[in-house]
């Protein structure tokens, strides 16, 4: 019994080495450890030894059994090493990537986005109004005489019933004057209409961002701190800042907001962003008569509001050189931002 | 307005370097457009005779000059035009001189012949370009002579004046302006001598409106002499881009820009009659000075004779009454004309120029007479004559206007620009500015219109205290967020949701032509529609009732371009008729290939409604349903909706509508009512923890053949109805029907499910799993036409 234990074991172990596939390997498996295999007639043949001969038997059959199940098991993993091997041998990694089409967010309002998330960050609320508005919105309340330049139908967009299309969003500080009382501290961004040609740097619709903070003892020097924080944060460290002074009808003293830096492409050159200035008293005097109150009583409330284009802003940071692209929703155009 | 530096040198002393004055200006409000150089500067550019001229030997297209530049001994100079003959006068450039773009001139070989220096052309020497080859000089200048002595150099700035500051469209108020910014004092110029003469009651000057003119003057002038200006003068105008005409018209500008006031002189001769200034009558027809004919209306004044308007009042004279060679008897008008009506009616016309933009702007009341005498001590002294006297309309106490005393509290001043300023500064400011101290308050010249409050004398002090003085300051109050914050998180979260199920997003203009496309799509009709009253094109007439039109557009382009496949949403204000004008929409279009062609095999699928469907359920969450809904104007239809509300539409064009918009594809839309999503009760925040399953789920497939006009919705809708509470899935996994009958009868159509048990409590036993199983597709049998397959 020993013996045929023995050539059991070579004959098995010759028998796995040769095998080269897992269904062969499978086979032998069976051959041996199956029920009907040649290791368990062994163990069966164990039943009819004598009772002395069985421990040294039993644990040989055990050896015999470990040997050829290990190498089985070695096989077995040697044959899924192999074909791992294989199953990667022929894959070309430099093959293109097969992603989900990927979207896109507007670059208006990429810019529009960052901008609202900083002056949230600086305490700042949003706020809008219609874009149909009165000429008392957009014009009257803010001390925009009767016959200034900008009220013609040459320039503005109007209505049969003698409402127009806003000119600018500062119509939404007088909105929202007319609803809350100090503090008040928003921003409005939203479309304003000029009547324009239309040519790479004009269309009928553009963009733009207002502010507005009024509180008491609101300065100067909270409009500069303000918008200085804001482009640095918007431009980059290096902005550098010149406030000129400029004539609105709603503002006094006004501003206009030039600004130096590379993320504009003019690290030496002057670019006008912005206008701004302290809310003239004539436009919180219009308030208060709408609301019929003296909310924002002059002399107790002090305010500075400013604006800039969004349109022509991103088209710097760009580098997009025609305003229309914003607008013609081309994909090659849209898939870029 | 343009000014030049070497005549404002004549009135105060300007800073040495031309770049510092810019910023002076624009530093204080003025900004500076843009800086001219006229004339020549350049050291060692003379005046050159060319004595000879011959043939280069070695060169087709150049010759040897032998030249005087006064020096005594002639020089050679190898040039290549070919527009002189000998004995014009060119320039010479010198070795040693250096021309624009920092051009050195040297002596060389030019072809093997010497040139000891360079015959320049204007544009050689920074002049504006004049005709081809060398600039010739005709025979006055003696050579040798400087070019600068004969084009003198001179700075010339454009100014940009804001309205508010009519003041400054003078060389007197832009002196003003820097000698207060600086501290130099000014040195004014006006007539020698003070008004006088005035006749207010001869009548020969009848103002009709008083209105428009309160006050008119017109001087006679007899006996002039009317010839080229003298070189002074026309050299001043012409620096600032006037073209000298003769004496009498160019004191007339000449004193305009020197004072701001506009001034007329009409030829005495052709007058009829006394001068009336009346508003035209309706259809009346002039030619001005332009040569062209205006028809006036009854809005335009003009200044009239016994018969004709001879002037549109303030803005141009007549062609008829203007002042020519043969003219010998001059009538010299000066008057302040109301600004409203003057910017009315030269808007109306068309026709602006130096007159109509300062009186439009407000010219200084108390300077009109001042003009008028200065300018006819310049037209004795230049053109003879004999001045009568000033015969006036109107009321000469209109020129004086009230006593415009301005009060500025110290504290008030600080406490608005965030800084202390001294009292002594400003007083040094506001004095500059010719503001008198009077009281507790200041006196406002009569120039200063514009200052007549207190914040305008802040503004004043601000301008020239400057924005670096006044320190940035950081701090605020809180104030909560707004309804429009909370508006603007959501659309900026279902922007960010349509970006992640791969769509671009769009801006459209909202304005559209009449008829814009996809107006029918979302059951809005034309009367909706708001339009334009002054539209400038077509293609903007009437405001965006959905947005849709920009969408369908940009499907066309974007196939036109070659695009495989169109993905866009829009978030935006839509308008129309109604008591809520204004809304705001999200919309989507989808159409084309789902995937671009791959080396995974073959062209991506082409969407259809159902890709949109799937899309909408991703961006809008769980909370939406689909109902459908007729609209005969769409292919498929149907309404989005939460909690019952119908909040959108979505649908799939008609194939006309689709080729119609060169689509190379089905094209779907969807549109969200944003506002009724909100009304709704939708949102995608907010959301409350749901216990995720710890126990194993259970699948159980069906398979039935339905009817064919069977809905999905109808299935699911029975089997909702079973209330069976282990049953927490339903998928639809396979849909089949056969046109031929071959594998499922026509009128069928295979549906199959898998449904899906588990219980929050417990593993399901095989049988609990079979009876829930059992009930539903009972309720199913009993309640619709179906035959399970097994």
């Amino acid at each position: 019994m020993d013996q045929s234990l023995e050539e059991l074991r070579v004959t098995a172990l010759a028998q796995i080495a040769g095998v080269g596939d897992e269904a062969s390997l499978e086979a032998v498996r069976v051959q041996y450890l199956g029920r009907a295999g040649k290791i368990s007639a062994a163990s069966e043949a164990m039943k009819s030894l004598p009772k002395e001969d069985k421990p040294r038997i039993g644990k040989l059959l055990n050896e015999v059994r470990g040997a050829v199940s290990g190498a089985l098991d070695a096989a077995k993993a040697a044959l899924l090493a192999k074909a791992d091997q294989a199953a990667f041998a022929g894959v070309d990694g430099s093959l293109p990537g097969t992603g989900l089409p990927q979207g896109s967010l507007h670059p208006l309002t990429q810019l529009q986005e960052r901008a609202i998330q900083i002056f949230r960050r600086m305490g700042f609320a949003l706020a809008d109004g219609p874009d149909i508005e009165t000429e008392f919105h957009c014009f009257d309340a803010l001390n925009t005489p009767a016959d200034h330049p900008a009220r013609n139908e040459q320039d503005t967009f109007y209505f049969g019933d003698g409402r127009l299309l806003r000119t600018h969003t500062s119509s939404v500080q007088v909105r929202t004057m007319e609803k809350v009382a100090p503090p008040v501290r928003i921003i409005a961004p939203g479309a304003a209409y000029r009547r324009d040609e239309i040519d790479a740097t004009h269309l009928a619709q553009f963009t733009q961002m207002e502010g507005l903070y009024v509180d008491e003892n609101v300065s100067v020097a909270d409009l500069k701190g303000t918008l200085e924080f804001f482009f640095r944060e918007l431009l980059g460290k290096d902005a550098q800042f010149r406030f000129r002074p400029h004539f609105f009808p709603f503002t006094e003293p006004s501003y206009e907001v030039d600004i130096k830096t590379s993320a504009l492409g003019s690290a030496d050159r002057w670019l006008e962003i912005a206008g701004c200035g302290m809310v003239d008293p004539a436009v919180f005097e219009a308030i208060n008569t709408r609301r019929g109150d003296r909310a924002f009583d002059p002399e107790k409330v002090t305010g500075f509001a400013f604006g800039f284009g969004l349109d022509r802003l991103a088209m710097i940071l760009s580098r997009v050189p025609d305003i229309r692209y914003f607008t013609d929703n081309d994909q090659r155009f849209l898939a870029q931002f | 307005m343009k000014v030049s530096l070497n005549w404002l040198r004549e009135l105060v002393d300007l800073p040495e370097d031309t770049g510092r004055l810019v910023d002076l200006l624009t530093l204080a409000g003025v900004e500076v457009e843009d800086i001219e150089q006229h004339g020549v500067a350049i050291a060692n550019v003379v005046v050159a005779e060319i004595r000879e001229s011959v043939q280069h030997p070695n060169a087709d297209r150049l010759s040897v000059c032998q030249i005087d530049d006064g020096s005594g001994t002639l020089r050679q100079i190898v040039c290549g035009a070919k527009n002189y003959r000998v004995g014009d006068k060119v320039p010479v450039a010198l070795p040693g001189a250096v021309l624009p773009g920092d051009f050195k001139i040297k002596v060389g070989k030019l072809r093997g012949v010497e040139s000891q220096g360079m015959l320049c052309s204007a544009e050689e020497l920074g002049m504006p370009k004049g005709e081809d080859g060398l600039l010739i000089l005709g025979n006055e200048p003696a050579a040798g002579t400087p070019l600068g002595a004969l084009f003198p150099s001179d700075t010339v700035l454009e100014l940009e004046v804001t309205p508010n500051r009519p003041d400054l469209l003078s060389v007197n108020g832009i002196a003003r302006e820097i000698g207060a910014l600086t501290g130099k004092p000014v040195r004014f110029v006006g007539p020698q001598s003070a008004v006088s003469g005035v006749d207010a009651g001869a009548g020969a000057v009848q103002v009709a409106s008083l209105e428009r003119c309160p006050f008119y003057s017109a001087r006679a002038i007899r006996g002039v002499k009317v010839v080229a200006s003298p070189e002074w003068l026309r050299r001043k105008l012409e620096a600032v881009g006037l073209r000298p005409i003769n004496n009498l018209v160019d004191v007339t500008n000449l004193v305009m820009l020197e004072l701001g006031q506009p001034l007329h002189v009409f030829d005495a001769d052709v007058l009829e009659g006394a001068v009336r200034v009346r508003c035209a009558v309706e259809g009346e027809e002039m030619v001005a000075l332009d040569g062209k004919s205006y028809r006036l209306g009854a809005e335009e004044l003009v200044i009239a004779d016994g018969a004709r308007p001879q002037a549109i009042a303030g803005i141009m004279g007549g062609e008829a009454s203007g002042v020519t060679e043969r003219t010998v008897n001059v009538l010299l008008e000066s008057a302040y004309f109301e600004p409203r009506g003057i910017r009315r009616s030269a808007r109306k016309l068309g026709l602006s120029s130096d007159s109509s933009y300062r009186f439009e702007r407000g010219v200084d009341r108390a300077g009109v007479l001042r003009a008028a005498q200065r300018a006819t001590e310049l037209i004795l002294e230049l053109a003879g004559g004999e001045a009568g006297p000033v015969q006036v309309g109107g009321n000469v106490d209109a020129l004086s206007r009230e006593a415009c005393v301005v009060g500025l509290r110290a504290e008030r001043l600080c406490s608005l620009l965030g800084v202390k300023v001294e009292p002594a500064r400003v007083e040094q400011i506001l004095t500059g500015f010719g503001l008198v101290r009077e009281g507790d308050g200041w006196r406002v010249p009569s120039f200063r219109a514009d200052l007549t409050r207190e914040i305008d004398l802040v503004e004043e002090v601000a301008r020239v205290f400057g924005m670096e003085a006044i320190p940035a300051k950081t701090q605020a109050r809180f104030v909560p967020a707004s309804d429009t914050d909370g508006r603007y998180d959501v659309a900026m979260e279902l922007r960010r949701a349509c970006v992640a199920a791969g769509l671009h997003e769009a801006r459209s203009i909202t304005l559209v032509p009449e008829i814009p496309l996809g107006l029918s799509l979302t059951g809005i009709g034309a009367e909706a529609l708001i339009r334009v009253k002054n539209p400038m094109i077509d293609d903007q007439v009437v405001l965006r009732p959905n947005l849709l039109h920009g969408l369908l557009k940009a499907v066309g382009d974007n196939f036109r371009a070659q695009a495989e496949s169109v993905r866009l949403f829009e978030v935006g204000r839509v308008f129309f008729r109604g008591e809520q004008e204004e809304g705001s929409r999200l919309a989507m279009v989808l159409s084309g290939a789902l995937h671009g062609r791959s080396w995974r095999g073959g062209q991506g699928r082409e969407a259809d409604l159902f890709d949109l469907k799937g899309i909408l359920s991703g961006v809008l969450g769980s909370r939406v349903g689909f109902e459908l809904k007729e609209n005969s104007a769409l292919a498929l239809s149907l309404a989005l909706t939460v909690g019952g509300r119908e909040v959108g539409v979505l649908g799939q064009l008609w194939p006309a509508d689709a080729r119609a918009l060169d689509a190379k594809a089905p094209v779907m839309f969807a549109e969200v009512n944003l506002d009724a999503l909100a009304q709704a009760g939708w949102s995608r925040g907010g959301r409350v923890y749901e216990a995720v399953p710890r126990f194993p789920g259970v699948t159980r497939d069906i398979a039935m053949l339905v009817p064919l006009g069977l809905g999905h919705a109808e299935v699911v809708r029975v089997l909702e109805s079973v209330k069976e509470p282990l049953l927490v899935g339903v998928e639809l996994f396979d849909v089949f029907a056969d046109a031929s009958g071959e594998k499922v009868p026509a009128d069928r159509k295979s549906l199959a499910y898998s449904l899906t048990y588990r219980s929050v409590d417990r593993t399901l036993t095989t049988e609990e799993v079979n009876a829930a199983h059992g009930r539903l597709k009972e309720a199913l049998a009993g309640q619709l036409a179906v035959s399970f397959r097994e």
